[in-house]
Parts: C-alpha cells; structure tokens; sequence
C-alpha cells in the first residue's frame, strides 16, 4: 500500500534514478577514499626494537607521553643545582670540539654522585667539569660510537643527589625490510623526600623509567632544521685560574607528532617543540 | 520488492556511511584539537615557568639594590624596587603581575666594625642550619667556601592575573634566602673596580705552583675573545656594550661590587673609628701619638710585633708617604686582629711594609699604597688585601685569604704560594667584611 502522504508518486523516472546512482556512486567513492586514506593516517603502526614498542610518527599517543615527560623534566630542571649533560657536540671546546661525544649508557641508575660531594664547588661549573670529577663513577657507563642524537642529561641537587635521569638514543636500523630512525626518551625521576634517593616508578607501567616515548620514522623522513641532540656552548675555559665555564647546552629531543620528520618541499622547516637551552649552573 | 522500498534502504545506507563518517572526522578533529590543547598547555607551562624565574630574579635585582655589600646601595624602599621592576617588564597581552601587599623587611647584614652574628660551616642537605641545596649552584658555590651566615627565607607573592586565560591565573610565590659570606671564605681574589676603577679584560698571570691544593679563585673577567683569550665566542656578542651573562651576577657581587665597597671612604674610616676607639691609631704625620701594645716606634719606622698587639684594630696611617712598616709574626696563635695602613699620599710615595717571621695569629691585613717585600720566605697565616696601587716582591708562603687588584698583580713580582686554610677562616669570620648573596626560587 502506498503510503498516503505521496499520493501520485510512483518513484524517480529514468532520468532521476541514473543521476541518483552516479551522485551515489561518487559520493561513496570519495568517502572511501576519503576514511581509507583517514585511517592509513591514523593507524599506527609499531615495531619491537630492543624489546620495545616503537610508534612510527606521528603518534598522539607518544606525543601525550612525550608531554608528561617534558612537563617533568622542566620542573626538575627548575628545581635542580647543577644540570650536567652528557653527549652531543662540543662538550669541550678544545678537547672535544666537534663531538658526538660519549652518553651514558641506558643501565646507569645511581641516586648520588658519590664523587662530587665534598669536592670544590668552583670546579662543577661545566659538564664536562662534572664528568672529570665523576670519572670514576661515570667512566665505565660510558657509550662506544655515541649518535650524534644521543645525550644523558643529570639534574642534581647540592653536589651529589641525582634528581632526575633523563636519556634520547637513536638508532638506525632496518626492520620489515625499511629503513627506519628510531628515537626513545626516557626520563627516571629520583625521590629524595625520605632522605634517600628512590626511583620513582611510572605512572602508567609501574616500573621505570618514570616517564618514556619511543617513536620511529621512515629513514628518509628523519630530516630536520634542528636535529635531535645537545650542543655545548661555553663562556670560557682557563686552567690557569681553573676556570671551565659552560653556558648553556641547547638540547632538543625527538618530537613524535606534527613536526615530526621533514618534508623536503614543505614550507615550514621541521623544529622539535622539546627544544631548550638549559643552563648547567644556575 | 517495491521501488520505494529500494529507496528507503539506500537512503538508510546512506545515512548510516554518512554518519559513521561524521563521527571518524569528528574524532580526528578532536585528536588534532587535543594535541593542540596540549601543545599549547605545555606551552603555557613552560612560558610560565620562565615567567616566574623571571619575576625572582626582580626579587634578587631589588634585594640586592638595597642591601648589596657596595657602593651607595639604593635608598628606595624594597616595595619600590620590586614595582619598578615590575612596572618595566612587558607580559603578554591581558596578563598583569601584582606583588602581594605584605613585603616583607630585610635584615640587617652587620659585619665589623659592627657586632656581626656569628659565622658558621653550611652544608648542602641540613636540617639545622638548613642545606643550601636547591638554593642554586652558583650561590652554593660562594656560600659554602667557608663559614658564612645564613640570614634567612623571606617571601614575596606576586598574582598573576590573565584575562584572556583566567585558568592561566597564578600565584607566584618567591622565596628569597639571603647569605652574608665573609670576603675570607674565597682564598683568592683578583678583584675589579667597576665604578672607581676598572674591571679585569683578562686573569692576570699565575705561575705555576702558586696556588695550593683546594685553593679557591675567583676573578671575573671580560666575556670577549679578544680581551680575554680564555673566553669562547660561543655567547658573546660582539655589537654593543658588553653585557656579562647573568650567570655572573654573584661572582660579580663578591669580586666587584664589595671591594668597591671595602675600599671606599665609608669602610677604610668605619675600620679607622674602630681603632680610634681602643687608641690605637698611628699617624705617622701626627705630633702625638698614643703608645700601642705590640707598636714600637723609631723614627718614621715603626715596628708592629703581631705576637704582642692587644687591640682588635691597630690603624696606621701614613698620609704623605714617609713611614715604614714591620710586620713581624707572632710564632703562635692568639686572637685575630686587624692592621689597616692607610696611606692617602698618592704619588708622593708608598708606605714600605715588610713582613718578617713566620706569623701563626690570624690577622686581616688591609694595605692601602704600600710597596710590600717578604724577606726569611715566612709562613703566614691571615689574609691580606691589597689595594689597587699596592704592590709585593719576595717569596712567601701564606695561609689564608689573598685579594688584589687585578690590574696591579703581583704575582709576577711575588714568589707566592697559597694555601686553603679553614682554621683561618674560621679565626677572622667575625672580622671580616661580608657579602650579601642572595637566592631566590619561585614556585607556582
């Protein structure tokens, strides 16, 4: 029975239905091709690489990390005495001037410096200063063929408490036959409210690190203005008056959304937003 | 099946592909919105941290304008310090930065010739006296040199309003801890004068072996390659008048600003007072001279045995140039003391001082003008200020304090060795001139 609303109408003529069809069709087709290419933007693929998940960029779920992570390394950088950086280029501007230089490897985990305390004040003022006095804390922690991208970053209270151990590696490797660029960010953030340095475990896993991200990109699309990694820059050095001055250390991490990668032909240069030029003495 | 019902089945389809995606690029849209919220977030975090290190650096600058150990400090309250501070900073568009109506008064910083509270050893993680860690590496490094006095937390709130972000409203709380740091703590200083003199472009030169083990030093110097050959050009920037960084500010504090300071009028008689009042005062250009422990007289000659003085102050002053000075030390301890030759001659000479003996009293030996010679290579225990026209020759080894002007070293004249000495330090504590450092932290 046909309804009594449309009286007299028996359907589209010939004319209607193909125009239906044909707008239908095209309609359909560009949706899927719209949603498809939506979801291959969206998807994320992952890779294990040393036993971790790894994210291809750009990932809004590394990136949430990543911003948990920064939000922490800020503060404690805020809050630290001395910020010692580890790695990168130029972490002495005549004994090692261009760099990489070696990082601390991923297994370094101690709370104190246990050198440092007690040692002259004035001779921290530079990492490098703080490596030295370290050394035979720090040496053996140290990493063979370094990536330029790599660097460990200590944040200390006084001479000796370590109050936050945060750490980029990069590696190159391929996987699934792709060349892929593989950028992880840990930070341990350290305790001292009791007294003593406690690790403090993560919020989301419940073992350290504390806070991590650990992303990928294509090999070719790891092009940026800015590269991930740290670079000295120093007031002075003098050994006469035992001088060794460090400015501030730019460091820039990975940044796994948006800017992630460069486009060669893209207007707008790819620039980490994790970038800072943090003071080693403040 | 009926036409029409063909239709409704595909408009059913169609409505429900259509629906699901709406809600596949609503969901993107929300992703991207989120990562920028985010991003923006952060953003904000970051600029308000910076913006409040800010705000506690106004804190120090205006701490430090009223009570810094140096020259002509502001008469201006520390309330309007701090507004005119405030008022010359330029914050984003809707944002204003009030400070709290309750600014707290600072204390006094009493060093001699006042009664000074006592000095004591900090330590980075202490209950009591608190721990200078988290207070900042370049105060710690000053303040934990050697005995100093910790003066104590004042704070200041600031309320950060924005209208355009009322969620981005702060409170910014400002601790400020102020430290009064003897000039003694630091073994060695080659100092500048910025305002009566002239700051060092470069270190002066140190033979080796000069310095001891565990020595401290301090010289600040100019940031410039081509003034000094020890900087980097890393940070400098070449155009302009030449802006030391403000990692620099308490070094400049402690080797500037307070030898400005020690050297001026105000102190030299405020030291020359002290010793009036025990009556021990030596003019050499005086008819009348009061008879001084310790001071024995021959002509324009006088003698000073370190081992018998009994005033806290003796003062010699020598104002055309024509006396000679004695020194001999005292082979054991005994209560620390000030000596102070002050020769306003001029040009028209240098009072002679010559050490001799070995000296194991602790004394400040402030040397105004003199032509210093060190003869039997004595050891010395005390410290030793040499003015900007002061001069040394001979070989000496001393423990304690050195500090000279940089632009007249004389290193390259002196056969020095230094030595840290904390029982030195300690000894002269109360008799040293101190410096105000200052630290200030914000939270928000």
């Amino acid at each position: 029975m046909k309804p009594a609303a449309f009286p007299g109408r028996a359907g589209f003529s010939l004319v209607e239905g193909t125009v239906a069809l044909v707008v239908t069709a095209i309609m359909m087709g560009a949706l899927t091709s719209a949603m498809g290419s939506l979801f291959q933007s969206q998807a994320q693929p992952q890779v294990s690489f040393q036993s971790h998940a790894y994210s291809l960029a750009p990932s809004f779920q590394n990136f949430r990390q990543a911003v948990d992570l920064h939000a922490a390394f800020a503060q404690t950088v805020d809050q630290a005495d001395n910020v010692i950086v580890i790695g990168g280029t130029r972490s002495h501007p005549t004994a090692d001037p261009n760099g990489p230089s070696s990082a601390l490897a991923e297994t370094f985990s101690a709370t104190s410096l246990t050198a440092a305390a007690g040692s002259d004040a004035f001779q921290g003022f530079s990492s490098w200063d703080q490596l030295e006095l370290n050394g035979a804390q720090l040496a053996p922690y140290l990493t063979t063929h370094p990536d330029p991208a790599d660097f460990t970053i200590l944040t200390v209270q006084g001479q000796s408490h370590i109050t936050s151990i945060t750490q980029q590696r990069r590696y190159t490797a391929a996987i699934n036959g792709q060349n892929v660029v593989l950028y992880e960010v840990t930070l341990q953030a350290i305790d001292w409210s009791s007294g003593s340095g406690v690790p403090t475990a993560s919020p989301l896993t419940g073992s350290n690190p504390t806070y991590f991200y650990r992303t990928y990109y294509n090999a070719s699309e790891d092009a940026w203005s800015q590269p991930p990694g740290a670079t000295h820059y120093w007031y002075r050095t003098d050994p006469a008056w035992d001088r060794d001055q460090e400015g501030p250390t730019r460091v820039i991490f990975a940044d796994p959304y948006v800017l992630a990668g460069q486009d060669p032909l893209a207007q707008i240069a790819a620039v980490s937003r994790f970038s800072y030029f943090l003071p080693q003495t403040r | 099946m009926k036409p029409g019902d063909n239709r409704g089945m595909a408009s059913v389809a169609v409505l429900l592909f259509a629906i699901v995606a709406m809600m596949i690029l609503m969901a993107n849209f929300k992703l991207n919105s989120a990562v920028a919220a985010s991003s923006d977030a952060f953003d904000a975090y970051n600029s308000q941290l910076v913006e409040k290190n800010g705000i506690a650096q106004i804190v120090k600058e205006s701490v430090l304008a009223v009570g810094e150990t140096a020259l002509a400090p502001s008469g201006n309250s520390l309330q309007a310090e701090i507004q005119n501070r405030l008022g010359s900073m330029n914050f984003p568009a809707g944002v204003t930065v009030a400070l709290g109506a309750a600014v707290p008064a600072l204390p006094a910083n009493p060093f001699f010739p006042s009664v000074p509270p006592a000095a004591s050893q900090l330590a980075y993680f202490s209950a009591a006296p608190r721990g200078l860690a988290g207070m900042g590496g370049l105060l710690a490094s000053l303040a934990i040199q050697g005995p100093a006095v910790d003066l104590g937390r004042y704070v200041f709130t600031f309320a950060r309003t924005d209208s355009n972000s009322p969620n981005d409203s702060q409170t910014y709380v400002v601790n400020a801890d102020l430290f009064s740091v003897p000039l003694t703590d630091v073994d060695v200083v080659a100092y500048g004068l910025p305002a009566t003199g002239s700051i060092p472009l470069a270190a002066p030169a140190v033979p080796v072996g000069t310095f001891g083990s565990g020595v401290s030093e301090l010289v600040v110097t100019s940031n410039n390659p081509a003034s000094d050959p020890t900087a980097w050009p890393d940070l400098y920037a070449g155009s302009g008048p030449e802006t030391l960084p403000y990692q620099f500010r308490n070094a400049v504090s402690f080797a500037w600003n307070a030898y400005e300071y020690l050297w001026g009028a105000g102190y030299q008689d405020a030291i020359l007072g002290a010793a009036a009042g025990d009556q021990a005062v030596y003019d050499f250009s005086g008819a009348n001279n009061p008879v001084i422990a310790g001071v024995s007289v021959s002509g324009n000659a006088l003698t000073i045995d370190c081992s018998a003085v009994q005033s806290q102050v003796v003062a010699i002053v020598d104002a055309e140039g024509v006396g000679s000075v004695s020194i001999e030390g005292s082979p054991a301890g005994g209560n620390p003391f000030i000596l102070l030759i002050r020769n306003t001659a001029g040009s028209l000479g240098q009072t002679q001082v010559a050490f001799s003996g070995n000296n194991h009293r602790a004394a400040i030996f402030y040397l105004e003008n003199a032509a210093v010679t060190f003869s039997g290579s004595p050891q010395i225990q005390g410290a030793l200020f040499l003015d900007r026209t002061s001069g040394a020759t001979g070989t000496v080894t001393w423990f304690g304090h050195l500090s000279f002007y940089a632009a007249a070293s004389p290193l390259g004249t002196l056969n020095l060795t230094l030595e840290d000495a904390p029982a030195v330090k300690n000894a002269l504590s109360a008799l040293a001139p101190r410096v105000l450092l200052v630290s200030t932290t914000a939270t928000r």
